[in-house]
């Protein structure tokens, strides 16, 4: 665990002036005479260095509910939004189905925060947008009236982001549109298309509490593809005969992983049951026919999930309802929306043979 | 010719200026209008030296080993050589791209980049530079040979918008007349930059603004930056050495953007700043807007690097304050320039 030690005196200067490509070490820029009066500040969170954080980049379209506008836009073009949205700054934005996400996380920093004063392993929210900078105010607005802590801002004015994120070293990307969710996958960025529940559901505002569907969302498809190609019965038998063969990974692989890495500084405090990060597998696997080779596989990544539901095909909703996470992610919309019907903020990783049975419907 | 050169020297007055050098082509012993070069006052003059338009490290070197002698006996042996192209190359091409398609679009208007060759450079290196231009199929019609003295006098003149070089002297004292100049770095390897789109960026304060935010950052803190920021949001900061130069950019953009162009834009900005968005970003914001001046996609980083930035959106050229941003932007492919402006330039120099 690379921990990174800054004296906090110091800690100030990294942000305007000394952040380097994070190949050179410290090169402060010398300004102690000037600070002289500056005995011991309270510190404001400092933000981490991208390439120890987690990042998660999120639009605003998910961050906020911005349905309104979206209408004025489509309708009316570019320079009306740009003008109504000029217009209504001061009217902040409604939370979106990502804005508890976000709270949680902040949640989780503070709590780290606490116990680990010096590290940069932290959440970094980073609002990546299509938008131009003249809505950027209306947006600086909304985050200081919800009391977020979202420093980093790439407004792309019209051109795609997707460019961007790999230069934030992004573990995670929510997004609205489906177009920019295709193009992340395919750059390897974890990524996500959020859906606004259909009915409030109130979550944890102390506990993250992140779910996952197994194939094609932690692991890869390749057990779907068998299971959609020759049946439930083929797919057992292969499971059964590759038990010990590593499934695949896939897209939110790596952002388990550092969910994991997140929750073992909690138990490295003795936190097992406080942890405020909980992490969540609901599948539709069937425990006995299928499960071993993907709890084997989760033992071979060195990564832990918190509870487990095979659900051998009983509707995940209800259970979802029960779990309440922040998130939810899946492959196949059929869940994503059984899931958003119940309340539970979903969203669509649109990866593996699963899409092309969708595109072809 | 005779007659055409009379007329010309005549009707210097009038309308466009046409450039003296006539295309004259030999065979047919025909005159070919030149492209017509802009009134200075009308256009947006960009100077720069030979040094950062061209790759002259070789001669460079023999100057400055074996001394000007040796250095001018060198140039002419060589004449017949085009110069590589340097950092300045890619921005200049560009430059001419974006000229073609407001010829397209506006064939009367003078509102378009001019671009001056200003170098310390004798008379006797000229005709290799003309070589290299030609070579490169570049337009540049006008030359400022200033064999030793000091250009500032001719950067106002030719009523300059920016001027870049690669000597960090005469650009503080073009700054100090009040022009913006800024020292051109060379890349270790330069990515590769779109020649259909110009592409610039900036930082935040001390280039586009002032540096009355980083002098109160660097005094007092973080904190009581945020504090200073937030109490001042709707105080717009005041300008910095830059602020022309965006908004000369922006002027062009609009031309674009009345012929329905603006997603088609051949030119696009960039802020690239350090601040934090929802702590300081407001007040930068609502300085631009007050100015009118737009900007096209603006990242707030927050202390993040900017190098990886940077080289996703390839820009021509990226102007910041400060030698740390500047270095690190190079090391990573892009054409980055230093503006010794500001606080910052005090305590870089301890």
């Amino acid at each position: 665990m690379v921990k990174m030690s800054v004296d906090p005196a110091k800690a100030k200067d990294l942000q305007i002036c000394a952040s380097s490509n994070g190949e050179k070490g410290d090169s402060w820029e010398e300004t102690d005479e000037l600070q002289e009066d500056r005995p011991g500040l309270a510190a404001a969170p400092k933000q981490p260095k991208p390439e120890n954080a987690v990042t998660i980049a999120v639009s605003t379209r998910v961050l906020f509910r911005t349905e309104r506008e979206q209408k004025v836009f489509e309708r009316h073009g570019v320079e009306e939004y740009l003008r109504y949205q000029i217009q209504h700054e001061n009217e902040p934005f409604a939370p979106g189905p990502a804005f508890p996400f976000v709270k949680a996380l902040e949640a989780v920093n503070s709590r780290l925060r606490q116990l680990y004063p010096q590290s940069e392993e932290l959440f970094d929210i980073v609002l990546v947008t299509y938008n131009h900078a003249h809505v950027g105010i209306r947006l600086i607005n909304t985050i200081n009236h919800h009391n977020l802590f979202i420093e980093r801002f790439c407004m792309t004015g019209g051109s795609s982001p997707i460019g961007y994120l790999a230069a934030w070293h992004t573990d995670l990307y929510l997004s609205a549109d489906a177009q920019k969710v295709r193009e992340a996958l395919a750059e390897g960025i974890a990524v996500a298309t959020v859906f606004m529940p259909e009915k409030q559901t109130e979550v944890s505002e102390s506990q993250l509490r992140v779910a996952f569907d197994g194939d094609a969302v932690l692991f890869s498809d390749e057990s779907e593809r068998i299971f959609k190609a020759h049946g439930l019965d083929k797919f057992f038998e292969h499971e059964r005969q590759n038990e010990d063969t590593l499934l695949d990974h896939g897209p939110l692989k790596g952002f388990l992983e550092a969910l994991g890495k997140l929750q073992k500084k909690f138990y490295a405090k003795g936190q097992r049951l406080d942890c405020p990060i909980r992490t969540y597998l609901v599948t539709a696997r069937s425990a006995a026919s299928s499960g071993l080779r993907a709890l084997k596989t989760l033992r071979a990544w060195g990564l832990e999930i918190d509870e487990a539901l095979f659900l051998a095909g009983a509707p995940k909703g209800p259970m979802l309802e029960k779990i309440r996470p922040h998130i939810y992610f899946d492959d196949q919309m059929f869940h994503v929306e059984g899931a958003a019907e119940m309340g539970t903020i979903a969203a669509h990783v649109p990866y593996g043979v699963a899409q092309k049975r969708q595109a072809g419907k | 010719m005779e007659e055409y050169l009379k007329y010309q020297r005549e009707h210097e007055s009038e309308g466009s200026t046409f450039a003296t050098c006539a295309v004259v082509n030999r065979e047919t012993n025909s005159c070919a209008w030149p492209i017509s070069q802009p009134k200075p006052e009308n256009a947006i003059t960009i100077a720069v030296s030979s040094r950062v338009l061209f790759n002259m490290e070789r001669e460079q070197q023999i100057y400055e080993r074996q001394g000007m002698e040796e250095y001018l006996k060198y140039q002419l042996e060589h004449e017949s050589e085009p110069f590589s192209p340097g950092p300045a190359f890619s921005f200049v091409k560009a430059l001419e791209a974006v000229n073609n398609r407001l010829r397209e679009l506006y064939p009367q208007s003078e509102e378009l980049f001019d671009v001056v060759l200003v170098t310390n450079n004798h008379a006797y290196v000229g005709l290799r530079l003309i070589h290299t231009i030609n070579h490169h199929h570049l337009l540049i019609e006008r030359f400022c040979m200033t064999g030793g003295n000091s250009p500032i006098g001719y950067l106002k003149a030719y009523h300059t918008n920016l001027y870049l070089s690669a000597d960090s002297a005469k650009v503080r004292e073009a700054l100090q007349e009040g022009i913006a100049a800024a020292t051109m770095f060379t890349p270790e390897k330069m990515k590769e930059v779109s020649d259909i789109q110009l592409r610039v960026a900036f930082d935040g304060d001390a280039v586009l603004f002032s540096d009355e935010s980083e002098r109160i950052f660097k005094a007092h803190g973080l904190d009581k930056f945020f504090e200073h920021e937030k109490a001042h949001e709707n105080k717009p900061l005041d300008h910095g050495p830059l602020k022309g130069f965006l908004e000369v950019l922006g002027k062009l953009q609009r031309k674009f953007f009345h012929k329905g162009l603006r997603m088609d834009c051949p030119i696009r900005t960039y802020l690239v700043t350090a601040r934090s968005a929802a702590s300081s970003g407001t007040r930068a914001l609502k300085t631009l807007r007050s100015w009118g001046l737009e900007i096209d996609e603006a990242l707030f980083l927050a202390g993040a690097p900017k190098g990886p930035m940077l080289e996703k959106i390839r820009p021509h050229i990226f102007f910041d304050d400060q030698m740390f941003h500047v270095e690190g932007a190079a090391e990573l492919g892009t054409v980055a320039c230093h503006v010794p402006y500001g606080i910052a330039q005090r305590l870089a120099e301890k």
